[in-house]
């Protein structure tokens, strides 16, 4: 560019050709500035991912149970929208307790196994039959630790969303009316999943 | 400057110090104060990132005996 340029100007024959090359040099480049522009713009549209989180709940340990409530609250607290998604084990810990229901022989094996809710979860490690997760209340009372139950509480409180997957229910034979009552509770897809997700800043599966 | 009101958060352990201050906050109008007392190791670090996020505040932390003070001004 600067070699012909100057050629160019050193020349005094060339002196007609000039405002012709400039123009279609000048008019490829604001071409090609607005072409950038275009795609910075769509750049930036992408990167402005809404302020919020989803979580995808597998488990129904109570453990992992308070780790993703503890984010679910924490977040919601500073301003961020929460899904929470259930999905397979995780159903489980979104039941009530007494619920009778007409099932047939897998789903009413199903339900007896799997834990009946947040109060009858284990603990994923040192469940000791039962004796650890009562341990673990009873010392997080001491401790000023919520409990899941208060958590859930507060997670209704702040806003945030509870989704259930509706192929598990399907599997593990558990019926809408067999949940707990929560605002807003769906049942959905991987889709609905997805597209949250992936608006979204943060994924985590507990 | 004065607290509007404030919040007993001591003994209480993640995330509920911060939990209960945005509830606590929600009560308020801009430019009012909440006092929050806290215990929990972590309230120094998450009450800061918490300002940082939602955008009040923070006046300041005081270190009582046992405890610590935290004033927060909530934005408009």
């Amino acid at each position: 560019m600067g070699v012909t340029e100057e050629a160019l100007l050193d020349d005094p024959s060339a002196e007609p050709q000039p405002s012709g090359v400039f123009e279609t040099e000048l008019r490829r480049l604001s071409q090609r500035v607005a072409e950038l522009e275009a795609r910075q713009h769509s750049l930036a549209r992408s990167a402005a991912q809404e302020d919020k989180i989803t979580l995808l709940v597998f488990s129904n340990s109570l453990d992992r149970l308070l780790a993703a409530f503890t984010m679910a609250t924490g977040a919601a607290a500073m301003g961020t929208r929460v899904s929470l998604f259930f999905t397979f084990w995780g159903t489980a810990a979104l039941r009530r307790e007494n619920v009778q229901t007409k099932k047939s022989l897998f789903a009413r094996l199903f339900g007896w196994m799997l834990p009946k809710g947040s109060r009858n979860l284990p603990l994923s490690q040192l469940n000791m039959g039962g004796m650890g997760p009562l341990m673990m209340r009873r010392l997080m009372k001491q401790k000023g630790v919520a409990s899941l139950e208060e958590m859930l509480a507060l997670s209704r409180e702040l806003g945030v969303n509870i989704s259930v997957c509706s192929m598990s229910m399907d599997l593990l034979g558990f019926q809408p009316q067999e949940m707990i009552e929560y605002p807003n509770l769906t049942y959905c897809g991987v889709a609905t999943f997805l597209e949250r997700a992936a608006t979204g800043k943060m994924t985590l599966f507990v | 400057m004065n607290a509007t009101a404030s919040l007993d958060a001591r003994g209480k352990s993640c995330p509920l110090p911060i939990v209960l201050t945005a509830k606590a906050l929600r009560e308020l109008n801009a430019g009012e104060v909440l006092l929050v007392r806290a215990n929990d190791l972590a309230f120094v670090s998450d009450i800061e990132a918490w300002c940082k996020k939602t955008g009040h505040e923070l006046l300041g932390i005081v270190s009582e005996s046992g405890f610590l003070e935290a004033r927060i001004r909530k934005a408009a």
